[in-house]
């Protein structure tokens, strides 16, 4: 690895002046998305009464865990939603590798007869959809998915957006050649899928990998929809219904005896922010397993040589 | 090429016939309503229901543990068990629409003018009409509950839901943090109109400048005697009106008066620059940072807020106590159209209401686990109830609940007093339908969202905005909107003799 | 008939790749599609569910639309959601190629991997909590803005009420939530990029900026063109929490923020009309459709590998 990095130096790389110029750039940019979440971090570690006072800090005059406190007490139901989330983006994630990158392919080869058809028939579902009441009742009462794990994984399962990128590292990164050659040599479809086109889109296959985990780790609309059970909830979940409740009871703040009962149940913004930082400190960490594959792109001149 | 187009429409339409096929199966399903499967027992000849609820609220640990206590009892007296479903305060009003469009089984469903609006999910065939159910088992109901409630919450001449029996009227006060007006010996006594606040705010201001004079949030509107059609749209039928007449309420001069008063209060620094977009005070309340502001009360009011925010709070009336549409939609339970026991939901809601033992259960746990009786009417939480914290205000009659501690021995004769001092509003139980005039409706909502808060907290200058809403109310086609409710609200004054 | 099944036979290891996917679509996304004729029905519930509410509702015809059209807003939020989302896919696609080759060209890799890192967190952050931040800068009172203003002796800013600070905010906000997200396709396409062609160009002497415009541009612009049609298909949808929860939903900002998805928001919360939701969607979707037509046409005759379909 080492060796390969020192030969990329030889080739591919900035002056000193200009390097410095970019690190600039691209750290103060960095440091711009980094800092409200530093500042989330920090106001879930705030002191509940400093906070109503002094408003957001940096450095707030007072400290405390208590929020944390809060979020874990309800203990194994946040572990429990952990559980879930996790389970919920790994399968996920496998599946709709699996069925996107075959359907990718399929549509990125000439010789395919419908590829025309199939692009369209997944482009359509981009751009329309049925809403969400008749999406319920597919999902819930003609599959009978409500409160399964599958009515999590299923719905997110496809995305004609993530499709139609990788079809694109398909045709630019795999050269026709290469697969033409193979071809000649007798090798039958999935062997070519498997053996060389797969291992040539690594980038392309990390970036949907990537996109289809956060897009499974963030979901919380399909277990607004279809899950009922408490065990059943996902993280974000469980985040977004603290927002949504917030916003539910302030918006009803006029109804006095709603005001009186519900204001105390509902948990204070250091909780809120405390379960930010929960629901996305492991995300944040999952990250650069993927990222070895765009910001090295070693793995392809590997393959090729 | 034209042989694969001729193969792609024969595959688009073998989808299509495909898609008919299973929608159509779908459609059979719902109808077999798949939770209400009835479990007979062995005694009886008729067999045991049950019923499904849906209400609204963080959903708690123990629903299920408490439901089957309560099932043990309901199946006892009415033959018929329950299983809650809690649906979070957020979620409800979304979770609740694709509920009942989907036809998922149910029996009982909380709503309100909040969450699952009352009005319009009734005349959208969302509930069963009541009326004869009410009368053939609902007499204890109907002799416990302030017959108010069941007048006012009448749509289009129908029951469509049962009232909690709670405050009937609403009266609006102005709360004042005691500690100031211990600090600065104001007194109180002489303040209801928004011109009467003036010198306190102003005491405030000088002498504390960074506390919030005046509290509030976007949603402030000043109190003008009138009542609206639409909450929060600008028409509006005067308290003392004779002639029914619908009017811009921002035409009106009390309107226009408490506007500049408003502006005034702004500029004079007793607002918070940022009130027009402030979703909620409790920030100030938390930290005690404010003086004043204006709620809705109810009986012993000023001690529970002083309870919950840990400090003294004291208020005196800004307005009558005055019984309209919103006060009594407040909290109401309706049946579903698609349930499958009506007669046994209306018997749920019969006892539920009349009961004490089975409200308490409802609304504080099992005794012994969650809560226990000190005396025949007060109890004390123990610490289990913290899986069981339930808002009782949408549970049924409030009147039947145990006392705490803190709760004045006469709270329910307080409430009861209250109740019987409030006036009707002169347009209490007529419902505008806006279905005719459904896109106007959503071009004036905009409007109403675009200036009014700014207006409402006094943040732009009356002067300039006040026209330039009323013009953009007319645009919007708010004149249409008004004419349509004029033509029903004389339509129901002929039919009610008003 | 006979040659349509010799042609499935032939295909018919690609017809087994696709139909996984293809089942997916049928169920997840066409079989909803029929709930699409409640944008032509005043939707009333039955006691039989919702597809028999669906046939029993009352046909209006068009009435539905008409809330979209028929006010002086009409014009003002089409061209809010239009004017935003160019702007949005135009700076965005410059910035994320822009951040994607400028990461690409830095030395340090692990320098890189953090910098990356670190654009990306701003996408787990809802824009509820967004609007929080936006907030804490540009509150009247406490905000930092403000604060830095005063203390140079300006006078301060009513943000929440100056609209015409905000398409600026607006368009600022969004690209610093996905800038991050987006650079990683086009890294991702730069490291698939074949090296040796790097390597010829070095030989030949080309500098580093040659070689971004000769080769990596040109290499990245499949997956810009799809990316950008893509986009285009959604251009009437707004994000409604950057149009909403950021400017607090302040109402003298409604010039410069009321779009689409907002307008519909808030003309139909108390209805909850479901026909005119329904309409609403398919407006935007008919149009998206129709935009993405057009240009897939004019790409195709330019480029027929660039193009979706």
């Amino acid at each position: 690895m080492a060796g390969v990095i020192r030969r990329n130096k030889d080739f591919h790389q900035v002056g000193t002046g200009w390097n410095v110029v970019l690190n600039l750039i691209a750290g103060i940019f960095a440091f711009l998305c980094v800092f409200p979440f530093l500042f989330v971090v920090i106001i879930s570690l705030t002191d509940e009464k400093t906070l109503a006072t002094d408003g957001y800090r940096i450095l707030p005059a007072q400290w405390s865990l208590e929020a944390y406190r809060y979020v874990f007490q309800s203990g194994d139901m946040l572990l429990r939603s952990y559980g879930v989330t996790i389970f919920v983006t790994l399968v996920g994630t496998v599946i709709s590798l699996i069925m996107i990158s075959l359907y990718a392919y399929a549509i990125s080869r000439n010789s395919f007869r419908y590829r025309r058809f199939f692009s369209v028939f997944a482009i359509v579902t981009m751009l329309f959809n049925g809403g969400m009441i008749p999406t319920y009742m597919v999902v819930s009462q003609l599959m009978g998915l409500k409160n399964t794990v599958w009515a999590l994984i299923l719905p997110l399962a496809m995305n004609a957006f993530y499709i139609m990128i990788l079809r694109t590292f398909y045709s630019t990164s795999v050269p026709e050649a290469v697969i033409e050659s193979a071809r000649i040599d007798g090798a039958g479809d999935f062997y070519i899928f498997l053996r060389i086109v797969l291992p040539l889109s690594l980038p392309g296959l990390a970036t949907i990998g990537l996109f289809s985990t956060l897009g499974y780790w963030n979901d919380w609309f399909n277990a607004l929809l279809y899950i009922d059970v408490p065990n059943l909830v996902p993280l974000q979940s469980m985040l977004m219904r603290i927002e949504s409740s917030i916003a539910f009871i302030q918006q009803n703040s006029q109804n006095s005896s709603l005001s009186l009962t519900a204001l105390q149940s509902i948990p204070q913004d250091t909780s809120r922010m405390a379960m930010v930082v929960l629901a996305t400190l492991p995300i944040i960490f999952a990250y650069p397993f993927f990222q070895r594959y765009f910001v090295q792109g070693l793995t392809v001149g590997a393959v090729k040589e | 090429m034209r042989n694969s187009k001729r193969s792609f429409s024969f595959v688009l339409a073998t989808l299509m016939a495909l898609v008919l096929v299973l929608s159509a199966c779908g459609g059979k399903n719902n109808n077999a309503a798949e939770g209400n499967t009835g479990t007979s027992t062995g005694g009886g000849s008729e067999k045991t229901v049950n019923l499904i609820w849906y209400t609204i609220g963080t959903p708690q640990k123990d629903v299920d543990r408490v439901m089957e206590e309560v099932s043990k009892y309901t199946k006892e007296k009415i033959n018929a068990t329950i299983t809650m479903k809690m649906v979070d305060w957020g979620d409800y009003q979304q979770k609740m629409q694709v509920n009942v469009a989907s036809g998922e089984p149910m029996d009982i469903i909380f709503t309100s003018a909040g969450g699952f609006d009352y009005v319009q999910n009734a005349r959208k065939g969302a509930f069963m009409v009541l009326d004869d159910l009410l009368e053939q088992y609902g007499q204890d109901l109907k002799n416990t509950i302030d017959p108010a409630f069941l007048e006012g919450s009448k749509v289009d001449g129908h029951n469509y839901g049962i009232p909690a029996n709670k405050e009937l009227p609403q009266q609006e006060v102005w709360r004042f943090n005691k500690q100031f007006l211990d600090k600065y010996n104001l007194d109180i006594s002489n303040v209801r109109s928004l011109e009467s606040i003036e010198p306190l705010l102003k005491t405030i201001k000088e002498n504390e400048p960074t506390i919030t004079a005046f509290a509030m949030d976007k949603n402030y509107v000043p109190y003008v005697p009138y009542d609206y059609v639409v909450q929060n749209l600008p028409m509006a039928v005067k308290l003392d009106t004779t002639d029914y007449k619908i009017v811009n309420i921002l035409e009106t001069q009390e309107m226009k008066d408490a506007l500049n008063l408003m502006r005034k209060y702004y500029k004079a620094g007793y607002i918070a620059p940022e009130a027009a977009t402030t979703g909620s005070t409790s920030d100030l309340m938390t930290s005690s940072m404010w003086f004043m502001d204006r709620a809705q009360t109810q009986p012993s009011a000023d001690n529970l807020w002083s309870q919950s925010y840990g400090y003294p709070v004291v208020s005196t009336p800004a307005s009558d106590a005055i019984i309209t549409n919103t006060s009594v939609q407040g909290s109401i339970m309706a049946i579903s159209a698609n349930s499958e026991y009506p007669e046994k939901a209306m018997e749920f809601l019969n006892l539920l209401n009349t009961d004490p033992v089975l409200r308490n259960m409802v609304d504080s746990g099992i005794e012994g686990v969650h809560y226990n009786k000190t005396d025949e009417t007060h109890y004390e939480n123990l610490p289990e109830s913290k899986n069981y914290d339930m808002p009782s205000y949408s549970l049924g009659n409030n009147m039947l609940l145990y006392l705490n501690a803190n709760d004045p021995d006469d709270k329910w004769e307080q409430f009861k007093t209250f109740n019987a001092a409030g006036v009707d509003s002169p347009i209490l139980s007529f419902n505008f339908d806006s279905t005719k005039v459904a896109s106007e409706m959503a071009a004036v909502q905009n409007v109403k969202e675009q200036y009014w808060s700014s207006l409402m907290t006094g943040t732009v200058e009356p002067d300039e905005f006040l026209p330039k809403a009323i013009e953009k109310f007319k645009e919007a086609g708010l004149d249409k909107v008004i004419a349509e409710a004029q033509t029903q609200l004389d339509a129901w004054r002929a039919a009610n003799n008003k | 008939m006979a040659t349509f099944f010799r042609n499935l036979l032939k295909n018919k290891v690609m017809l087994f790749m696709v139909l996984p996917g293809a089942l997916w679509f049928f169920f997840f996304s066409y079989m909803p599609l029929v709930g699409t004729i409640a944008a032509f029905k005043q939707y009333r519930f039955s006691r039989e569910g919702f597809w028999a509410s669906l046939v029993k509702s009352e046909w209006v015809g068009w009435d539905n639309f008409k809330f979209l059209f028929s006010t002086n807003d009409a014009l003002l939020i089409t061209r809010n959601t239009l004017l935003y989302n160019i702007a949005f896919i135009f700076i965005g696609l410059v910035l994320s190629v822009a951040m994607a080759v400028l990461l690409s060209e830095l030395v340090n890799k692990r320098l890189a991997k953090v910098y990356q890192t670190g654009m990306f967190l701003p996408y787990f952050l809802s824009w509820v909590i967004v609007g929080y931040f936006a907030f804490s800068f540009l509150s009247m009172d406490r905000g930092m803005f403000n604060q830095i203003i005063s203390w140079f002796g300006g006078d301060p800013i009513q943000w929440y009420s100056e609209a015409k600070y905000w398409p600026y905010i607006l368009v600022f906000v969004s690209l610093w939530k996905s800038i991050g997200y987006n650079s990683v396709v086009y890294l991702a396409s730069i490291m698939g990029i074949d090296k040796s062609l790097y390597e010829a160009a070095m030989i030949d002497g080309a500098n580093k900026w040659q070689q971004v415009k000769n080769i990596t541009i040109p290499m990245l612009s499949p997956i810009i063109i799809i990316m950008t049609l893509l986009a285009v298909g959604k251009i009437f949808y707004a994000d409604f929490g950057l149009f909403y929860q950021v400017p607090r939903d302040s109402g003298p900002l409604y010039a410069v923020t009321n779009v689409i998805d907002t307008y519909v928001y808030r003309g139909l919360k108390t209805s909850g009309e479901i026909g005119m939701s329904t309409a609403a969607g398919l407006y935007q979707s008919v149009v998206g459709f129709a935009l993405v037509m057009v240009s897939n046409y004019v790409v195709r005759k330019i480029d027929k590998d660039s193009a979706l379909f």
